[in-house]
């Protein structure tokens, strides 16, 4: 498959940049970093839930810093190929525009994922040997939703970076949607939550406020991650009464994955390079 | 069939005419000069060949195919050496030819390849250290990959020193014996000239002229070019040859006289600067350059435009 040889060079290609490297050490250290912090005292031990449970880890390091990374890592995919002329090199190949932006998301996700991964798993192991008391299972399938959360940030990077015809602009729009997503979003949605325990929305909207916050949060891929991820730490993911918003949750999340490069094909089809 | 067939292809960007109502008819197996000055168009003509661009108007197909609407079958059978592209900083050359060899789905050595552009030493060296020469050469043995129907150059010598550019033609060469067709685009006359069967020259996005090498030769006039250096040239009136009804031009410069004549009316034109008295000690004749009719087709307004050796 023609994606598939785009998304391994792009794999290969990542993996060395020293951009890259560098983030897996910054992984490394932080995550390292939060379990320090919430060592436990003489004698006792902490699981590992309890970190991943963590403020510090979920709601500050993952959800705050992954978009952000993952949108750095991938904003030049297309356009720094385009602005560069590798792309000419890459498209005299018999490759579709399709195969060179699903191969760029498949293939820097990938890339993505490996900084994850090793960032994650390597203190963890360490730690493990000491007070950590170490539960294979969540601490893996959190890891795989946290690289989930970079590829749809990845996704989101790319359909920009096919979407425009320069660096800038790709770097514009970026980091206006890292905004969007992270400070903003929540710079909205916590005075909102105040306001409607005491009042109702407007009339004209079907909601109630309740669902409008939820609205709000599911919208947002970073919300969507959090709903997810609480669900799978608490064993609840699919079951019991948040079922149905669990399953709005990974949808949203899958539809951030193939909506923006789509979108961002649509125009690149139509560019002259 | 023809290996690429332009019928009628005007390309715009906003208001820049970049191509106008181009017609041109590539035939299979043989290396063909793509000429014009730098903007003439040259690079936009094939990169809509390659669906890097569209068509405003008019239809372009190659090996059969159309060029848009068909692009990756053209570009599986099409290797390409394209202009102002860039290489992977972090991939060694042999990546990059897997790469190439990965995309067509075939079998060939990396390493043979590389051999063959003149990178035997450089295979495992990461690309972003590599001088524009060899990027070039790179990009050559990425674009042989596979052994394409159509090889298409552009601008292929630039970057490459006088070797180099040689080492390019032989290879052209070499891909034509095999049966490949070469476009093969350039500035520079010179590259053309001597591995071209056929030339088209474009000109502020128009072709102004398409013929073999040796049709250019005629439509030049055929004229000879006569370098007399004489032993008196102060006793010499240059009117004397320029009386002569086939003579068009003569200058004298020191002792040596030029003259553009028919090339039939060489000997006349010794025989008269003999017979004046002065003295012959030695002359050789040329044949006007095609560089000169080169020059010709793409000066523009009668202004010449600069040309590297």
């Amino acid at each position: 498959m023609s994606w598939e040889v785009v998304a391994r060079k792009d794999f290969q290609d990542s993996v060395r940049s020293r951009w890259l490297q560098g983030l897996t050490v910054l992984f490394v250290v932080l995550v390292a970093g939060v379990i320090w912090v919430l060592r436990p005292g003489p004698g006792e031990t902490v699981s590992s839930n309890q970190v991943l449970n963590s403020l510090l880890l979920k709601d500050a390091l993952v959800t705050t810093l992954v978009p952000l990374i993952a949108l750095v890592v991938a904003y030049n995919a297309v356009v720094g190929e385009r602005e560069s002329g590798s792309l000419k090199l890459l498209l005299s190949l018999p490759h579709s525009r399709a195969d060179v932006v699903a191969g760029k998301v498949i293939g820097r996700s990938a890339a993505f994922g490996v900084a994850v991964f090793v960032g994650f798993l390597l203190p963890a192991l360490a730690l493990a040997l000491g007070p950590l008391q170490f539960e294979v299972g969540s601490f893996v399938g959190f890891t795989l939703l946290t690289a989930l959360l970079g590829a749809v940030f990845v996704a989101i990077a790319v359909g920009a970076s096919a979407a425009v015809p320069s660096n800038t602009l790709a770097i514009g729009i970026t980091v206006g949607l890292y905004f969007l997503f992270v400070p903003l979003w929540g710079a909205v949605q916590l005075p909102l939550q105040f306001y409607f325990q005491v009042s109702s929305p407007p009339a004209w909207l079907p909601l109630t406020g309740q669902e409008v916050i939820r609205l709000l949060r599911l919208i947002n891929p970073t919300g969507a991650f959090k709903i997810v991820t609480n669900a799978y730490l608490g064993s609840t993911l699919f079951a019991g009464d948040g079922a149905r918003l669990h399953v709005g949750a990974t949808a949203m999340l899958l539809a951030w994955l193939l909506a923006p490069p789509l979108f961002g094909l649509w125009r690149f089809d139509r560019a002259d390079l | 069939m023809a290996a690429i067939d332009i019928e009628g292809v005007t390309k715009r960007f906003g208001d820049v005419t970049a191509v106008n109502d181009l017609d041109l008819t590539v035939p299979e197996g043989e290396a063909f000069g793509f000429l014009g000055p730098n903007g003439a168009g040259k690079s936009t003509t094939i990169n809509m060949v390659l669906d890097f661009v569209r068509p405003t108007t008019g239809t372009v197909s190659v090996l059969g195919h159309d060029a848009q609407r068909h692009s990756l079958m053209v570009r599986r059978r099409t290797g390409v050496l394209p202009e102002g592209f860039d290489v992977y900083d972090r991939l060694t050359a042999r990546q990059h030819v897997e790469f190439a060899i990965d995309s067509k789905e075939v079998d060939d050595d990396p390493v043979a390849l590389l051999e063959r552009v003149g990178l035997p030493d450089a295979v495992d060296r990461k690309a972003g250290g590599f001088s524009t020469g060899m990027r070039q050469r790179l990009a050559l043995a990425m674009a042989l990959v596979g052994q394409p129907d159509l090889l298409i150059l552009d601008e292929p010598s630039s970057g490459l020193d006088p070797g180099g550019a040689k080492e390019m033609r032989e290879i052209v060469r070499e891909e034509v014996d095999r049966g490949a067709t070469v476009f093969f685009s350039s500035h520079i006359l010179g590259q053309v000239e001597a591995v071209c069967d056929q030339v088209a020259i474009l000109r502020n996005g128009e072709l102004v002229a398409q013929d073999t090498v040796e049709g250019l030769r005629e439509a030049a006039g055929g004229e000879a070019r006569l370098v007399v250096t004489l032993r008196e040239p102060s006793a010499f009136d240059v009117g004397t040859v320029l009386a002569l009804p086939e003579v068009s031009e003569a200058t004298l410069d020191g002792d040596t006289l030029t003259v553009a004549c028919a090339d039939g009316a060489k000997t006349e034109v010794i025989a008269a600067v003999e017979d004046s008295g002065v003295g012959v000690s030695d002359f050789e004749t040329a044949e006007e350059s095609l560089e000169e009719l080169f020059l010709e087709y793409t000066a523009d307004d009668g202004e010449a435009m600069e040309v590297e050796p």
